[in-house]
C-alpha cells in the first residue's frame, strides 16, 4: 500500500511536469554565421509543411555564429536540437567531445549529410579598381583583404583551404610554396572578424578592403541586397567544394522529445520546396533539376575537395589546430 | 663716419640674410604637391582609420561575448555565489554558527545541564541547476555530532507545482519550518515537540491563486514526535511512511491595504501506520525550552511503543504588520500506543495537545516578517549606530492525554517521574548587530503538572538562555 502510494506521487509527479516541459514544441537550430537568410526563409516552408503534415505547431529558434564557436557552445551545453554547420569537423567535434551524437551521424542524411554545397568566391568593388582577376592578386603588395578568422570560423577555413588549394595547383607549386603564398595572402589581411557575416560587414558596410574572400551565397546577398552595382563577384579558376552539413543533436532531442520533428526538419531540406529556397539563397542545390532551372546563378568551376587535404581531421590538426600552420603566418 | 658704419651693416646684413632665409624655409622636399597624390593618401589614411574602428568594433564584439558567458561572482550578507551570466546556473555557500549558553536558574535541573554548546553549524551548499533544480545540502556538526540535516532536490516546474525529494522539513509545524536562523527565541515552543523535525520523502508543492494560498502533499519515511530521521539512521524503521497535507492562506498577499498583507493562517495534517517494537518504540522524550527532558513513555525492555495509528493536527496562523507580529499555533497528536508488562498487553490511543501564542515587537521599528530580518542600521561605534532591538513574549503549553498515567506500574508513563502538563512563558531580546549577525537572551519559566513522586509536582524549571548567531 505504502509502496504503490509512493509510486503514484512519483508518477504523477513525472508526467505532470514531463507534460508541463512538452506543452509547446520548439527547435533550436545552432548553425553558422551567414544562414540567417536562408533559414528565416526555409523556418516558415518547414513550419506549413509540419502544420499541414502533422497538424501540430512548431517554433523553430535560430542561433547563429561562427561554426566553430557555436560547435563549441553546444559542446557546452547549448542546447541544440539540430546543428547546421560550416563543415563536418565541427559537428564531428560535437560528436567525439561532447558526445552528444553518434560517430557515424554523416552517414544518416543523403549526400553527406550534406542538403546544399557552396564555394568559396571573390567579391571586388564596382569596377575591380585593383584588377583582381585570381587568388594570385591577392598577395600582391599593396591590395586590403578581407577574409574572417578560420579558428572561429568555418568559412575562413574554407577560404584558407581554397587558397591554399590554388598555390598548389601552380607550376612548381609545393606545401612551401603554398605555405608562403598563405603567409603573403594574410600579411594583407587588416582586420579578422570571427565570421563569415562580420567580414561581410566589414567590407561591404564599413568599406574596408579590396576584395572579400567570401562564400558564394554572401557574395550573391552583398551584391543583391546591401549593395546593389556596387560589386562585382570574380569567380576563381580554382576553388573548394564546400558541403555544409546537418545533423540531429540526440541527446539533445531525447532528452526533449523532439527527435520526429527535428529529425523531419532536416530531411524536408531534401525536397523540392526547400532546395527551391536554398537556390534562390544562392546555395547550389542538390536536386538536379532545381540546379539545372538555376545553372545560370553558379558558374562552373574548377573544385577541389577537402580530400585533397586528407580530410578534415587532418586539415584541422596540420593548418588550424593550436600551433599549427596558421599560428605559424599569422601573429595578430 | 657714420655712413661708413652703415655701410659696413648693411653689408653684413646682406651677408647674413641667405643663411636667415634658408633656415626659415621648411624642408618639404620629399612632400608631392600632386593632387591626385593627395588625394590617394586621403584615402588611404581614411582606410586605416576605418580598419582601426572596426577592430575596434571585433574586439568589443569578442568582449561583449565573453561577457555573456563570464560566471558572476557575489560575496555579501546573504552569502557566496558563482552563477551563470543568465542566472540559470548558480551555486551558494551559506553558513549558520550558533554558540548558545544555557544557565538554569532554579536549584532542581543538574548543574551539569548549565553549558555553553555549539548549538548549530551548519555550512550550507545550495545553488540551481539550469534555472528549475534547486538543490540544497546541509550538515551540522553541533552538538558534538556529524550529521546531514538538510539534502534535498526541488524541481521549479512551475511556482504552483514544485516536485521536492530528499531530507528536508514535512510541511506541518510552523515555527518548524521557520529556519533556525530566523526563529525569534532561542528555542522553539513546546508544540514543536509534537511536529516532525527532519524527514525523507517526496512532496508535491506550490502557489496557487496569484500567491494566496500555498499547499504542500508529501510523503515521508515517518519519524516520531519532534524528531528527525537521523534519529534512527535515516532510515524507515517501521516499515511504514508518514504522509503528510498542509494548506496555507494569504488571502490579503496582494491586498492594496498593507494591514491585510501580513496575514496567514492554514492547517496541517499527517497521517500514519507506525508498528513500533519495545527496542525501536517510535516514540519521544518531549523536551522543554532548556532543553531538559520532562516527558516520556515507559522504556525499557518493557517500553510503551508506538502501535498503529498516528495522526497529527495543525491548525497555524501569524500577522505581521509593521514592526508587530504575532504568530500561533495548536497541535494535536495523537498515537496508538501498545505496552507488554509481563503477561499484560494494554493498548490504547493517546491524544497530545500543545498550542502556543507569541509575540514580536522591532522596538527600533524594523519590519516584522516570517521569514527573516533586515535591521536599517548596523552596529558602529564610529557611527553611532546600534543595529536592530527586538522584544519577543510568548506562552506556551503541552499536555499530556491522562491516559498516559492511568494503570499504576501498568501505565504507559510513570507519573512519579513524568510530568503530564508543561506550561510556559518567555521573554526575550534579540540585538541585530547587522543582517548577519545576532545576539539573543531569553528567559523562560516553565511550570509543571505532575513528575514527582507521590503525584507531586516537578519544581519549575528557570532557565537563562543566550545565543552569539552569525548566519549568512
Amino acid at each position: 500500500m505504502r509502496t504503490r502510494f509512493r509510486i503514484t506521487l512519483l508518477a504523477l509527479a513525472t508526467v505532470f511536469g514531463a507534460t508541463l516541459a512538452h506543452a509547446d514544441v520548439t527547435l533550436l537550430n545552432v548553425s553558422y554565421d551567414p544562414t540567417r537568410e536562408l533559414y528565416e526563409a526555409y523556418n516558415v516552408e518547414f513550419v506549413k509543411y509540419w502544420q499541414a503534415t502533422h497538424h501540430e505547431k512548431v517554433t523553430i529558434r535560430q542561433s547563429h555564429g561562427g561554426s566553430g564557436k557555436q560547435a563549441r557552445s553546444v559542446i557546452d551545453g547549448l542546447r541544440a536540437d539540430v546543428v547546421t554547420l560550416a563543415l563536418a569537423y565541427d559537428i564531428d567535434a560535437i560528436a567525439t567531445n561532447g558526445k552528444l551524437l553518434p560517430a557515424n551521424w554523416q552517414m544518416r542524411l543523403p549526400q553527406n549529410s550534406a542538403p546544399y554545397t557552396s564555394t568559396i568566391v571573390l567579391l571586388v568593388r564596382k569596377g575591380n579598381p585593383k584588377a583582381i582577376k585570381d587568388w594570385g592578386d591577392l598577395a600582391r603588395p599593396g591590395v586590403s583583404v578581407i577574409t574572417p578568422n578560420p579558428k572561429t570560423s568555418g568559412g575562413a577555413r574554407w577560404n584558407y583551404l581554397a587558397a591554399w588549394a590554388w598555390a598548389l595547383k601552380q607550376p612548381g607549386g609545393s606545401d612551401a610554396t603554398a605555405k608562403a603564398f598563405i603567409a603573403k595572402l594574410y600579411h594583407n589581411v587588416p582586420v579578422l572578424d570571427s565570421g563569415a557575416r562580420g567580414a561581410t560587414t566589414t567590407f561591404v558596410q564599413r568599406g574596408i578592403g579590396d576584395v572579400l574572400i567570401a562564400w558564394e551565397n554572401e557574395a550573391h546577398l552583398a551584391q543583391k541586397e546591401l549593395g546593389p552595382g556596387k560589386f562585382e563577384i570574380i569567380v576563381p579558376s580554382l576553388s573548394i567544394l564546400a558541403e555544409p552539413p546537418v545533423a540531429v543533436v540526440d541527446k539533445v532531442v531525447l532528452r526533449r522529445g523532439t527527435r520526429a520533428v527535428a529529425q523531419a526538419y532536416l530531411e524536408h531540406l531534401y525536397s523540392k520546396e526547400a532546395q527551391e529556397i536554398i537556390a534562390k539563397n544562392y546555395y547550389r542545390p542538390r536536386d538536379p533539376a532545381v540546379a539545372a532551372a538555376h545553372a545560370a546563378d553558379f558558374p562552373k568551376v574548377e573544385l577541389v575537395t577537402i580530400d585533397l587535404f586528407g580530410g578534415w581531421a587532418k586539415a584541422q590538426a596540420t593548418h588550424f589546430a593550436d600551433g599549427g600552420t596558421f599560428d605559424k603566418i599569422y601573429s595578430p | 663716419m657714420r655712413v661708413s658704419q652703415g655701410l659696413v651693416a648693411i653689408a653684413v646684413a646682406a651677408a647674413l640674410l641667405p643663411f636667415s632665409y634658408a633656415k626659415a624655409e621648411p624642408d618639404n622636399t620629399n612632400e608631392s604637391n600632386d593632387p591626385a597624390e593627395l588625394k590617394q593618401e586621403i584615402q588611404d589614411l581614411a582606410q586605416r582609420l576605418k580598419v582601426l574602428e572596426r577592430k575596434l568594433e571585433v574586439q568589443q564584439e569578442a568582449a561583449q561575448a565573453a561577457a555573456a558567458e563570464t560566471p558572476v561572482v557575489k560575496a555579501g550578507p546573504k552569502g557566496f555565489s558563482l552563477q551563470s551570466k543568465d542566472g540559470a546556473n548558480v551555486i551558494k555557500l551559506r553558513g549558520l554558527f550558533q554558540i548558545d549558553d544555557r544557565y538554569f536558574l532554579d536549584n532542581t535541573t543538574p548543574a551539569s545541564a548549565s553549558t555553553a554548546i555549539l548549538r548549530r553549524v551548519r555550512p550550507i551548499l545550495e545553488g540551481t541547476v539550469n534555472d528549475i533544480y534547486d538543490f540544497r545540502l546541509m550538515p551540522d556538526f553541533g552538538g558534538g555530532k556529524a550529521i546531514i540535516v538538510d539534502a534535498y532536490v526541488a524541481a521549479r516546474f512551475k511556482p504552483s507545482f514544485v516536485v521536492t525529494a530528499g531530507k528536508f522539513k514535512p510541511p506541518v509545524g510552523l515555527e518548524r519550518l521557520q529556519s533556525g536562523a530566523d526563529i525569534r527565541f532561542v528555542e522553539r515552543g513546546l508544540p514543536t515537540d509534537l511536529v516532525p523535525n527532519r524527514d525523507i520523502g517526496v512532496q508535491i508543492s506550490g502557489d496557487v491563486f496569484s500567491g494566496h494560498v500555498n499547499y504542500a502533499l508529501g510523503y515521508f519515511n515517518g519519524v516520531a514526535d519532534g524528531t528527525s530521521s537521523d534519529n534512527i539512521g535515516d532510515v524507515d524503521s517501521d516499515g511504514d511512511g508518514d504522509a503528510a497535507a498542509r494548506l496555507f492562506f494569504q488571502p490579503g498577499a496582494t491586498a492594496d491595504n498593507f494591514a491585510w498583507r501580513g496575514l496567514g493562517f492554514g492547517v496541517a495534517a499527517t497521517y500514519a501506520h507506525t508498528d513500533g517494537t519495545a527496542t525501536n518504540t517510535g516514540l519521544a522524550a518531549l523536551k522543554t525550552p532548556g532543553q531538559v527532558n520532562f516527558f516520556n513513555y515507559r522504556t525499557g525492555t518493557t517500553a510503551t511503543f508506538a502501535d498503529g495509528t498516528r495522526t497529527r493536527l495543525v491548525p497555524q496562523f501569524f500577522y505581521y504588520y509593521g514592526r508587530y507580529g504575532i504568530l500561533g499555533e495548536y497541535v494535536e497528536s495523537s498515537q496508538d500506543v501498545t505496552r507488554v508488562n509481563g503477561a499484560l498487553t494494554r493498548s490504547g490511543r493517546l491524544k497530545n495537545d500543545a498550542w502556543q501564542v507569541a509575540f514580536h515587537w522591532f522596538v527600533t521599528g524594523e519590519e516584522e516578517t516570517f521569514k527573516g530580518y533586515t535591521p536599517s542600521s548596523s552596529f558602529s561605534l564610529a557611527e553611532r549606530t546600534w543595529g536592530a532591538l527586538e522584544l519577543v513574549a510568548r506562552y506556551h503549553q503541552l499536555t499530556i492525554d491522562r491516559e498516559a498515567f492511568v494503570g499504576g506500574a501498568n501505565s504507559f508513563a510513570d507519573p512519579d517521574t513524568q510530568a503530564s502538563k508543561a506550561s510556559a512563558w518567555g521573554l526575550g531580546l534579540n540585538w541585530y548587530l547587522n543582517q548577519n549577525v545576532k545576539f539573543a537572551l531569553d528567559y523562560d519559566r516553565t511550570r509543571f503538572v505532575g513528575g514527582a513522586a507521590g503525584g507531586g509536582d516537578r519544581n519549575d524549571e528557570e532557565v537563562l538562555l543566550s545565543r552569539v548567531q552569525l548566519s549568512f
